[in-house]
């Protein structure tokens, strides 16, 4: 210490040398100038101001850090898509999921795939929210309590062995298992068990139409059925569009025979026989209201029409009352006789013999081999309700020592909840997959919860011979684990999911493909999503014709019939905790939030009841009841009454406190309710199958009432009566022809217009000489399904706002479903439209926004910008097609996990700010930018809007109005192209093509003058 | 003014006043304390003011979610009593400066009030194009002030903006033309003012008043020029607020007829507020020597004629739409008269058109308490005509998928509620500080007995 102190340091020559004027020219070693008063007050206002400045900022630093390894390909801010397979139901759809910067945002139909086509319904669409859902479970339970996977792995493993040892039932309940992974996982979990059995237990289940197919083919199979062959559809409560079975895939190509050209005019022939409304009802040619007890009655007529045609004596049995007009029925059987090998029966009733009915049908009309296909059978429904309702009784009776379940809310979808819930007490081990602690897991020993499918490799057959793959996009969010591995685990193997799912592919589905490595194989699997196998077709037997006899149901006219069924949004009761699809507003009766009891307007006229008064509906039988509120609904079959499944589902009154939270605010649901009631209960069992059509209902009117939040007051384009003007009493906002009529003159529909002036007010001094974007919605297409309603949500970070608000009517999507319905409820026809912002080249909102918050772009675009907008509501007010929306309230985005979902492209608005659909002008402009980068001009098809992108039916045609090209150009010159309110000089950007009903001529001429 | 047209006329000031009798009159209830019934109607008036208040912050802090509004029917409540409350401030102009330049000398006795009503009422009316704007703290924006924005400015073809020149224009000349009326009034109250406060304000307000014949020429000179500067503001801001609807394309507000019948419908309903100021105001401050029946009367045919007008727009808007032969446009008007909000129509049309139908029998008009129910309803039917207009035509218009329900939460009736509270606040604390009725021009006027006294002669003449 003393050394050094004796060293002297010096830090540049002059402090060496001593000299003082270097000293103090050397900035770094002058002192601090003396400040002068005038400095010191300039130096503290700039300490002050800057002080108060950074006191200004809004948002808390957030730091962002570089990848240590950039993983291949991935730059930061671009999407990059993955193919996947939508796991939202076992139709096993393509997926290409949107993933930046690591996390899943867009789901995307996979255009390649065989199937879907490219589409993807909104449950599909919907399914990043319930990754991003802070309800899911994170890990284990054991009784209830958070557990770690070791314990848990080690006290299921004690038990099993238990099991083994001393024997007992083991009972593995699933729904439908398309993945050959997983059911190989399970049958091999299963074996070295005495009493092991997996039980396929769908909550809707189609079990019939595969007994039937036992009883006929001997083979229990689901059909794969091919409509895109069919030029006659007949349909019997199946609501093939809506939720039945494969909706995607049957909407893709039920299109394909329902867009006529002035070349072709010609399109298949679609006839709806149902009890309640469904969205395929909706779309058919010609809807019958027919209560489900009678589909036997008139199949019967049906098939004895045609098997006198076919020259074959008819099947064995007596022909009973048909309330369908016998000349219909005739005229039916010619119509399908004739399209013999081109048309298909479908039907929705879990009667085994009506089922067989269906079958011979088929059979007659030589569809087998053609459009229905059971060598190639679909694998999307496989539940055997025989071996659930066995599974029901061993429970009650104690006999079942353990029992797991996959992919179900097993008690929440049975009726008889309590025996049941009571029969799993006394299992020895209860297993639940689920994600969430639902209503069967609040029972189960363990909760051993699976990923979510965006997070996990799984794979998928839904039709023999076509196998795809799920991969996992994002690393798992919670300690979950694929059932894959739980499953090794309790098998003594500690493969992961990874491992398991290759092994099998390299065992099973190799040899089913042409030679070739395994590597190369999978890589292209992964790569395309999907591969398709020469998987050996099924071994069919002879037609059975000794199986089918005529069917005579004496129907009883004092009771009603139930009929269950399930909505667009919510097919699965898992979906339950996705506030999207929660505020779907249903295709057909708009309603969100709720579940409801729908009644005929003649019902409900006779038993005064209307819209929201609350009504007890009991079966006569066991006396399981459920009170919701009423629905009239047009076109309901007047003796029976609907309810969707689906609804009451544990925990959903975690949606208290959704939307805005004010003074006369309502909460969606009432603290301690969920949302619906669960109508399971009244499900009835008989013959072997879960019946969803109950006769012997008693409907009661109790008092009260619960309204309903629907997004449509007035249903039909027909003014009410006593306010109509003469000659003005029905709008032609919907324009429509039938095929007849369409053939002689491809303008056929069109109003007779007063007014085609094509004159400017003013001088046309904004041309728009480089892109011009246009869109045309095809409705003859467009189903109503709404799947495009969610990819816009998901696109656009559209918020959900809860029950009350849409009751106020001020609910947010973008794009909106109108539906009218038309025609008396006998023969009910409805049209959907969706009406988005309509980007008109003269808009009125334009020139009333006094900050010019809203815009033309030079490519025909409706801009709007959220940052100018004051929010005055005066666009909105003078928008004809009503389509603006406006943040009423601060829409909450409080819970930063669900926040991932939100899509960095777009704006989440503000409080008090109009917001609209922007054409997804974000993905027009990096369809530019990508294009630039290329040196290439936009290509058309290149730029996709989110709901084009995702439409099932591929009813909207977007692109370019200047590319003459394009598809949009194209459609924009069909003859059947119209705008609405043309007349007012509005100059829409976009168009609708005019809906051809293959029917006879309407009294009403579709058009009457406004 | 002859002594012919005195005899034919009834005059303007009963009760045998001498110049000094209205000096005293009009200004005691300055120097009064406040009466118990003023206290109450303070009272009342600023608990809905206060009410008010509260539901306009909780509005700002929540947003305007907690009206009734929905996605079709954007304005209800909040223009609706925009146009109302414009409207009502139409009379008051019309009275202080259309009927000054026709030399209607029997609008001395109430053209103070009316004015200041004016200015209370554009207040009460500004503030509702504030407050129904998504973000108020914005509103700035709407005022083409130089920025940074590049091309970014307001839009000169919004009807809204041409709302914001009319009406801060409007506010400004009716302050101005209120405030030089004052300035004789002022200067007599300053100097019958002891040494104090009163003195000292009313010193600095009255601009240096000496009376002079100079200062006479040049306040005459302006106030003629500033009642010339105003009379077109009778017109053109209404025909403005009108054009807010008139532009649109909303079937019910796109009509060429608008400006006419929203002006004639101001004037209709600013003349009931007038009234029934004035019926309270002469009751309750003893000033019926000054505001008399003639002037009841007088204001109640003005009023009933204006009445007659806007019946007939109402019945010239139907038969547009009939003629025009455009089913939008018809079913807009059967939908208002047969529709869900019938009952507003009815009342509009009872209220405007067949009840003031009424005041033809001299009887009627000189009877007070069925004058102060007339003009009460008459104020109840111009709002609704207001709420009629823009309720019905938003809330069923092009497609029957977006037809809409409307009705008010409890936010907007008390922000409607706090309208009132504010108008009638700031005019009762008027009535306190500032003379009700114009000392110097009701002189003018009037044909007052002047009895000499000698040491009140030259405070008078200075008044």
């Amino acid at each position: 210490m003393t050394q050094t102190q004796n060293k002297t340091y010096w830090k540049s020559l002059a402090e060496r040398d001593g000299s003082l004027d270097a000293l103090e020219a050397d900035p770094h070693q002058a002192g601090p100038a003396p400040f002068s008063r005038r400095q010191f007050l300039e130096a503290a206002g700039f300490t002050l101001s800057l002080a108060t400045l950074s006191g200004c900022g809004r948002a808390p630093e957030v730091t962002a850090l570089p990848f240590v390894n950039q993983p291949e390909g991935m730059i930061p801010g671009r999407s990059q898509i993955y193919a996947s397979t939508c796991a939202g139901c076992p139709a096993a759809c393509g997926l290409l999921v949107g993933v930046r910067d690591g996390r899943p945002l867009k789901m995307e139909g996979m255009p390649e795939h065989p199937l879907s086509r490219g589409g993807l319904c909104a449950i599909g669409q919907a399914l990043p929210l319930s990754l991003y859902d802070s309800h899911r479970l994170t890990q284990p339970l054991a009784d209830g309590k958070a557990a770690n996977w070791e314990d848990v792995d080690k006290a299921i493993a004690d038990r099993l062995r238990g099991i083994k040892e001393n024997g007992g039932a083991i009972r593995f309940v699933t729904s439908t298992v398309t993945s050959p992974t997983l059911q190989a996982t399970i049958d091999a979990f299963l074996e070295g068990y005495e009493d092991a059995k997996h039980i396929t237990f769908d909550a809707f289940s189609s079990s019939a139409i595969l007994d039937a197919h036992e009883k006929t083919h001997g083979i229990r199979v689901l059909p794969h059925y091919k409509l895109d062959e069919a030029n006659v559809i007949v349909a019997f409560g199946a609501d093939f569009l809506g939720t039945w079975i494969s909706p995607v895939e049957f909407t893709a190509a039920w299109q394909t025979r329902r867009a006529p050209t002035e070349k072709h005019p010609e399109m298949s022939y679609h006839v709806q026989f149902e009890g309640g409304m469904s969205l395929t009802g909706g779309n058919a040619d010609r809807r019958y209201r027919l209560s489900p007890t009678e589909y036997g009655n008139v199949l019967s007529h049906l098939a004895a029409k045609l098997s006198t045609r076919a020259g074959k004596d008819a099947p064995a049995g007596s022909l009973g009352e048909s309330s369908i007009d016998g000349h219909d029925i005739e005229e039916l059987a010619e119509r399908l006789w004739h399209a013999r090998g081109a048309s298909v029966v479908l039907c929705d009733s879990q009667d085994v013999s009506v089922q067989v009915l269906v079958n011979f049908i088929n059979h007659l009309l030589g569809n087998y081999g053609k459009t229905v296909d059971i060598e190639r059978p679909s694998r999307q429904r496989q539940g055997n309700d025989a071996e659930v309702l066995q599974l029901v009784d061993e429970l009650k009776a104690g006999k079942v020592a353990a029992l797991f379940v996959a992919g179900t809310d097993l008690t929440h979808n049975l009726p008889d909840r309590e025996a049941i819930a009571a029969g799993i007490e006394k299992a020895a081990l209860v297993v639940s997959f689920a994600e969430r602690e639902d209503d069967f897991a609040a029972l189960a020993d363990f909760v051993c919860p699976d990923h979510h499918p965006l997070e996990s490799w799984l794979d998928a057959e839904p039709i023999t011979g076509l196998v795809s793959l799920s991969q996992p996009t994002l690393q798992p969010l919670g300690g979950t684990r694929s059932i894959l591995e739980s499953l090794a685990r309790w098998s003594g193997k500690s493969d992961s999911a990874y491992d398991i799912l290759r092994a099998n592919w390299r065992a099973k589905m190799l040899p089913l493909v042409e030679s070739q490595p395994f590597q190369a194989f999978w890589d292209k699997a992964v790569h395309d999503g999907f591969v398709s196998t020469n998987t050996p077709s099924a071994t069919v037997g002879e037609f059975q014709t000794e199986a089918v006899s005529l069917l005579n149901v004496e129907s009883t006219e004092d009771e009603f019939l139930l009929s269950l069924y399930s909505k667009v949004a919510l097919t699965d009761s898992r979906h339950a905790h996705n506030p999207w699809l929660q505020e779907l507003p249903d295709p057909t009766t708009k309603v969100t939030w709720d579940n409801y009891v729908c009644v005929s307007p003649s019902t409900a006229e006779k038993l005064s009841l209307s819209d929201g008064d609350l009504v007890r509906v009991e079966s006569n039988e066991g006396g399981a009841k459920v009170e919701l509120p009423t629905l009239v609904q047009p076109g309901q079959h007047d003796r029976v009454v609907s309810i969707a499944l689906g609804y009451g589902v544990r925990g959903t009154d975690r949606f208290t406190d959704i939307g805005p939270q004010w003074l006369e605010g309502r909460p969606t649901v009432a603290p301690g309710e969920l949302v619906g009631q669960n109508a399971a209960g009244l499900i009835a069992t008989r013959n072997g199958t879960l019946q969803y059509t109950a006769a012997g209902v008693t409907l009661t009117k109790i008092g009260g009432r619960r309204d309903l939040a629907t997004t449509q007051r007035h249903h039909t384009l027909e003014v009410p009566r006593n306010v109509a003007p003469h000659g003005a009493e029905v709008r032609d906002i919907i324009q429509e022809t039938t095929l007849s009529e369409f053939a002689k003159d491809s303008h056929a529909g069109t109003p007779h217009a007063h007014h085609h002036g094509d004159t400017q007010l003013w001088a046309e001094d904004h041309p728009k000489s480089g892109h011009r974007w246009g869109m045309v919605v095809d409705l003859n297409k467009c189903t109503g399904c709404s799947a495009c309603l969610i990819a816009c949500q998901s696109e656009n970070n559209v918020p959900v706002v809860g029950k009350d608000e849409v009751f106020r009517q001020r609910e947010m999507h973008w794009i909106r479903l109108d539906r009218y319905y038309s025609g008396d409820d006998d023969d009910l026809q409805v049209a959907h439209q969706p009406m988005m912002c309509q980007h008109c080249d003269n808009a009125p909102c334009e020139t009333v926004c006094p900050a010019l918050a809203t815009v033309h772009s030079d490519e025909g675009l409706n801009v709007q910008a959220y940052n100018r907008c004051v929010g005055t509501r005066y666009c909105a007010n003078n928008c004809p097609y009503k389509v603006r929306r406006f943040n009423w309230f601060k829409y909450e985005h409080n819970d930063p996990l669900q926040n991932l979902v939100l899509n960095p492209d777009v704006t989440v608005r503000t409080r008090g700010v109009m917001e609209k659909c922007s054409m997804c002008v974000q993905r027009i402009e990096e369809g530019k930018i990508a294009a630039r980068q290329h040196g290439e001009s936009v290509v058309d098809g290149d730029i996709q809007t989110a709901c084009q992108q995702s439409c099932p039916a591929q009813a909207i045609v977007f692109g370019d109005m200047n590319d003459k090209t394009s598809k949009v150009h194209r459609a924009f010159e069909n003859p059947r192209q119209y705008r609405l309110l043309e007349e007012f000089n509005f100059r829409p950007s976009v168009a609708y093509l005019r809906a051809v009903k293959n029917r006879e001529a309407q009294h009403e001429e579709g058009g009457h003058h406004a | 003014m002859s002594s012919g047209t005195a005899t034919l006329r009834p005059p303007l000031v009963t009760g045998d006043k001498t110049i000094s009798d209205v000096t005293n009159d009009i200004c005691a209830p300055m120097a009064r304390k406040p009466t118990a019934l003023w206290w109450a109607a303070f009272g009342l008036s600023f608990t809905a003011l206060i009410v008010g208040v509260a539901a306009v912050w909780y509005q700002i802090a929540t947003g305007i979610g907690t009206w009734g509004l929905n996605k079709t029917v954007g304005w209800a409540f909040d223009i609706t009593n925009f146009v109302f409350w414009v409207g009502i401030g139409h009379a008051g102009t019309l009275i202080s400066a259309v009927l000054f330049l026709f030399r209607q000398k029997w609008r001395t006795a109430v053209n103070r009030s009316a004015e200041a009503m004016t200015l209370f009422a554009v207040m009460c009316a500004g503030i509702f194009p504030l407050i129904h704007m998504g973000r108020p703290w914005l509103a700035f924006w709407m005022m083409p002030y130089p920025n940074t924005r590049g091309p970014l400015w307001v839009n000169f073809k919004s009807p809204l903006l041409w709302d914001v020149f009319a009406i801060s224009t409007y506010l400004a000349i009716s302050a101005v033309f209120w405030y030089v009326g004052l300035l004789p009034d002022l200067a007599t109250i300053r100097d019958r003012s002891e040494p104090g406060w009163r003195k000292r304000i009313t010193s600095i307000l009255c601009l240096g008043w000496n009376g002079s014949a100079r200062t006479w020429l040049r306040y005459e000179t302006v106030y003629l020029l500033l009642a010339g500067l105003a009379t077109p503001l009778v017109f053109s801001v209404h025909t403005i607020v009108s054009m807010d609807f008139a532009t649109a394309v909303i079937p019910g507000w796109h009509t060429t007829i608008f400006p006419p019948y929203f002006v004639a419908g101001a004037i209709f309903s600013g003349l009931a507020m007038v009234l029934t100021l004035m019926i309270i105001a002469r009751k309750v401050m003893q000033l019926e020597d000054y505001i008399t029946m003639t002037h009841i009367d007088r204001m109640c045919k003005l009023m009933m004629s204006m009445g007659c007008i806007v019946g007939l727009a109402y019945g010239t808007e139907f038969f547009t739409a009939f003629y025009s032969g455009n089913g939008y446009e018809q079913f807009v008007f059967k939908n208002r008269a047969l529709g869900p909000f019938a009952w507003a129509y009815w009342t509009m049309v009872s209220c405007n058109v067949v009840i003031p139908q009424l005041l033809w029998s001299k009887k009627l008009r000189s009877t007070l308490p069925v004058v102060f129910v007339i003009v009460i309803l008459v104020n109840v039917g111009m709002w609704f005509e207001r709420f009629v207009i823009i309720v019905t035509s938003l809330h069923r218009d092009f497609l029957p998928s977006s037809w809409a329900d409307y009705a008010p939460t409890w936010i907007e009736i008390a922000t409607f509620v706090g309208s009132f509270g504010l108008f009638f606040t700031c005019f009762l604390i008027f009535c306190r500080i500032a003379p009700v009725i114009a000392i110097a021009e009701i002189k003018g006027a009037a044909h007052l007995k002047k009895r000499p006294s000698a040491e009140s002669s030259s405070k008078e003449k200075a008044a």
